[in-house]
């Protein structure tokens, strides 16, 4: 069952052009410059029910407006798409009660109340009647591990907290979409952690489908299956998020450590050494052109080897490839 | 209907918000209805030495204040937001209310509260009351009067902020607007020439606000019902025709700042 | 004292870059001095006299301007002084090598300078066209004499009720009961002369008709007696209220220097 299908969708931005000074803010006034932000360039893609959709892409690349244009919040320029059946902007109230919205930079709850007032005040504002509020509550601050903070103001929550009932008040309805705009900006390790933990028990559990944006690659590597990359306003890749790694990225690296010194002069053909330390080595090699059979049994032939550490390179390393690779129009 | 429900969620909200910080919202209620009273002496020394002007004595003018002050303090504490349209506009935050399925300016009006407001309601009435045209139909009269109110406040704020869409900044403006509005409604329109008697029942509809309810309590008339009722209707259908209006240009996101 | 100038004119240039504030003043006394244009209009042709309590119509207009204008121009450092007590800055500006006093004196007279300025100007115009020809030179000379004094009684009392953000937590309340004593006893809104005898003679004992009423009144009937009273009864409603001032703000020092801000 397909849950979202978008086609050639696009959204241009016609943005007043102010030169400064006072003539230019006058002549801005009666001509009006314009210029044209193309923001979405016909994106196309489908998202199927309770799928864990990962939207990838740097600052300025339209993954915030096509969230816009999904919701509805933002009419596109031209294209075609549906979420849960409903085409957004012309559904918009309808599709509302049916899928949920996290903005990282967008708090939803109130800030001088506890989490549990905002909760309710949403349980009216999604229909839902009080028994069904309060076990749905029961359920969520479980999930989300916030049993003990519900009742603090959400102002003396830390960043962290506050997102994790953010994102569960985003579910009090049993959406069955979520959609996440940036949700672990600003958190620390630990933080997201928890928040990514607690949304794939929600997609296990119920079935919600999940599409996230993001520019933290860890986002993606922990929640999602499936990834679509976007840069300039177009899909730049798409696929699973294991196959990204596989294909895109062929290199390894090494760390060892031998029981000798090991000579300052350390090389190896095919392999990039990063550091050479006394006892220990660290080195970089594209399995594609050099095998690892020959790189290991040169390791282990200079010395005794102690330890030996084996890395996939981090994702963003794979994406920011990804960007570069990528025909931009 | 359910949206009623919904208000009434909302206005719990505030409270539950005002509650957090009790001692600062029961001292805005007392402060308001001392300051409130404070000003009113200014008319009962007035009239203390002029009697009788044109027909208004001391009462009518506590009956005037009170429907007045009624008006303005309901509309700022269930919809206080409306002193702010602008700024929400202006700052994105539209974004928040339109990714929920309740009617948007409705949502974004009654999502605040201005505490001081409940201070102008109890002034209001208690102004009211002691003005002498507490009675069973006074009482029926003043309400209506101060629904007509609060309607023209509401609209009329929301006509001037919903230009944000347009313009962007509309702080000063609706300031401006507020002030001669608020003002405008505290004083009996036999004080102004027909212009301007003209002006305050159209353009800056104070009189709809004060003067109006007034006449209506002190003597049923259908004209000053018929002002009352085509007034507020007027401009509650123009204010949403202008938030609507607004709306639709900030969907298609050309009215702001652009967050690719 | 070269810096207190520095910050005097600093906030009158200040005031000058932002015009916006300034139209929305003058639309403020506008409106203020044709509602009561129109109440006086009416007063009088119900009276049925051109005088009453001594003063005509056009003196009564004049009157409203130029309370007005005072009313306007008085400095609102009461918001700023309690800001900076309860965020603590206050402590900051302790240790900088000027007098906290006399940092928001010259703080509030170069914001009100420009304001004050603007708004005669503005109030002038208004009450021309409604009243015709302002007063006599006597007359402003008089006013502008005791506008000094009126301006610093504002000070002092807002700085008093600024520094009460040492033991309140909301201290703008104060500022609208203030302005409502003012209002009435300070005889803004109904000059002295059409108090009941007995009301006058209440306010008279107090400092706020010397903040308002004094220029004002001196302005459309300018009478010597009259001048060196007010002008007596200012500046020793000065001494005291200073007095007041540097007690609130020695204490307000203790308890900074025993809490530590």
């Amino acid at each position: 069952m397909t849950s979202i299908s978008v086609h050639q969708l696009q959204k241009t931005f016609q943005t007043k052009r102010k030169a400064a000074g006072l003539a230019a803010s006058a002549r801005a006034l009666f001509k009006p410059e314009y210029s044209t932000v193309e923001a979405v360039r016909g994106i196309s893609f489908r998202m199927e029910e309770g799928e864990l959709l990962g939207f990838i892409g740097p600052n300025g690349a339209g993954k915030s407006t096509t969230i816009k244009m999904l919701t509805g919040i933002l009419h596109p320029t031209n294209g075609v798409a549906s979420v849960l059946g409903f085409t957004p902007w012309k559904e918009r109230q309808k599709l509302a009660f049916h899928i949920g919205t996290v903005f990282g930079q967008r708090p939803q709850l109130w800030y001088h109340l506890p989490a549990i007032d905002t909760f309710m005040l949403f349980g009216k504002i999604y229909e839902l009647d009080d028994r069904e509020i309060k076990k749905r509550v029961d359920f969520l601050s479980e999930a989300f591990e916030i049993q003990d903070l519900l009742e603090t103001p959400v102002r003396k929550l830390s960043l962290g907290q506050r997102m994790r009932c953010e994102v569960a008040a985003s579910l009090l309805h049993r959406p069955k979409l979520l959609l996440l705009d940036e949700p672990s900006i600003g958190l620390d390790v630990v933080a997201k952690q928890h928040i990514r933990d607690a949304i794939r028990r929600m997609n296990q559990e119920e079935g919600v489908g999940v599409l996230l944006t993001s520019h933290d690659a860890g986002d993606l590597e922990a929640l999602c299956k499936r990834v679509i990359i976007v840069n300039h306003g177009q899909i730049v890749y798409e696929d699973k998020v294991s196959n990204l790694k596989r294909k895109h990225l062929t290199t390894k690296m090494v760390e060892v450590r031998y029981a000798e010194q090991v000579p300052a002069d350390f090389k190896l053909d095919g392999v990039e050494v990063l550091k050479v330390g006394r006892y220990g080595v660290k080195l970089r090699f594209d399995t594609n052109e050099t095998p690892v059979d020959s790189v290991m049994s040169h390791l282990s032939s200079i010395g005794d080897l102690v330890d030996i550490t084996i890395s996939d390179p981090p994702l963003e390393e794979v994406i920011a490839k990804v960007y570069k690779e990528a025909p931009t129009a | 209907m359910k949206n009623l429900r919904f208000l009434f969620a909302l206005w719990k909200a505030n409270l539950q918000a005002a509650m957090e910080f009790r001692a600062a919202f029961f001292t805005q209620i007392i402060f308001m209805i001392l300051n409130n009273a404070g000003f009113f002496v200014f008319w009962i020394l007035y009239f203390d030495k002029f009697e009788n002007v044109r027909g208004w004595t001391v009462n009518d003018m506590m009956l005037l204040f009170g429907i007045a002050a009624t008006a303005w303090g309901a509309a700022a504490y269930f919809f206080g937001n409306f002193t702010t349209l602008g700024e929400v506009i202006a700052q994105g935050r539209l974004d928040y209310y339109l990714s929920l399925p309740k009617p948007v300016l409705l949502h974004v009006l009654a999502s605040r509260s201005i505490g001081s407001g409940m201070g102008d309601v109890l002034y209001g009435f208690a102004s009211f009351v002691l003005s002498g045209y507490f009675t069973w139909d006074g009482v029926l009269r003043y309400v209506l009067g101060v629904v007509a109110g609060v309607c023209i406040f509401i609209s009329f704020l929301t006509i001037i902020q919903s230009l944000s869409f347009w313009i962007g900044n509309t702080v000063a403006l609706s300031q401006v607007a507020l002030s001669a509005l608020l003002t405008f409604s505290l004083y009996p329109s036999a004080l102004f020439n027909t212009t301007t008697k003209f002006i305050l029942l159209t353009i800056i509809p104070a009189a709809l606000v004060g003067n109006v309810p007034a006449e209506f309590v002190r003597s049923f008339t259908w004209t000053s019902l018929l002002q009352m009722a085509a007034g507020a209707l007027v401009f509650l259908i123009l204010a949403v025709i202008m938030f609507k209006s607004g709306l639709r240009r900030y969907e298609s996101g050309s009215s702001i700042q652009v967050e690719v | 004292m070269k810096k207190y100038l520095a910050i005097v004119q600093m906030q009158v240039i200040n005031n000058i870059a932002y015009p916006g504030d300034f139209i929305g003043r003058s639309i403020s006394i506008g409106i203020f001095l044709f509602i009561f244009a129109g109440l006086w209009k009416t007063t009088f042709t119900i009276a049925g006299t051109d005088v009453i309590n001594g003063l005509t119509l056009a003196n009564m207009l004049w009157y409203l301007m130029m309370a007005e204008t005072i009313e306007l121009g008085r400095p609102r450092i009461n918001r700023v002084i309690s800001e900076q007590v309860k965020n603590g800055e206050v402590a900051y500006i302790l240790s900088k090598p000027y007098n906290f006093l006399l940092y928001h004196f010259s703080f509030g007279l170069g914001d009100s300078l420009m304001r004050i300025g603007m708004n005669i100007l503005v109030g002038v115009g208004v009450t021309w066209l409604l009243a015709g020809p302002p007063p006599s030179l006597l007359g402003w000379l008089m006013a502008l004499t005791t506008m000094v004094g009126a301006w610093v009684l504002h000070f002092c009392m807002m700085a008093l009720i600024g520094l009460t953000a040492f033991v309140v937590e909301e201290t703008n309340s104060f500022e609208l009961i203030y302005q409502k004593a003012v209002f009435i006893l300070g005889g803004m809104l109904l000059p002295l002369d059409m108090f009941p005898v007995w009301l006058q003679g209440i306010a008279r004992a107090l400092p706020f008709p010397y903040m308002m009423y004094a220029p004002a009144r001196l302005f459309v009937k300018p009478e010597v007696d009259l001048f060196w009273q007010m002008l007596a009864g200012q500046w020793i409603w000065v001494a005291v209220l200073v007095f007041a001032l540097a007690m609130a703000y020695r204490s307000g020092e203790k308890v900074l220097t025993v809490n530590g801000g």
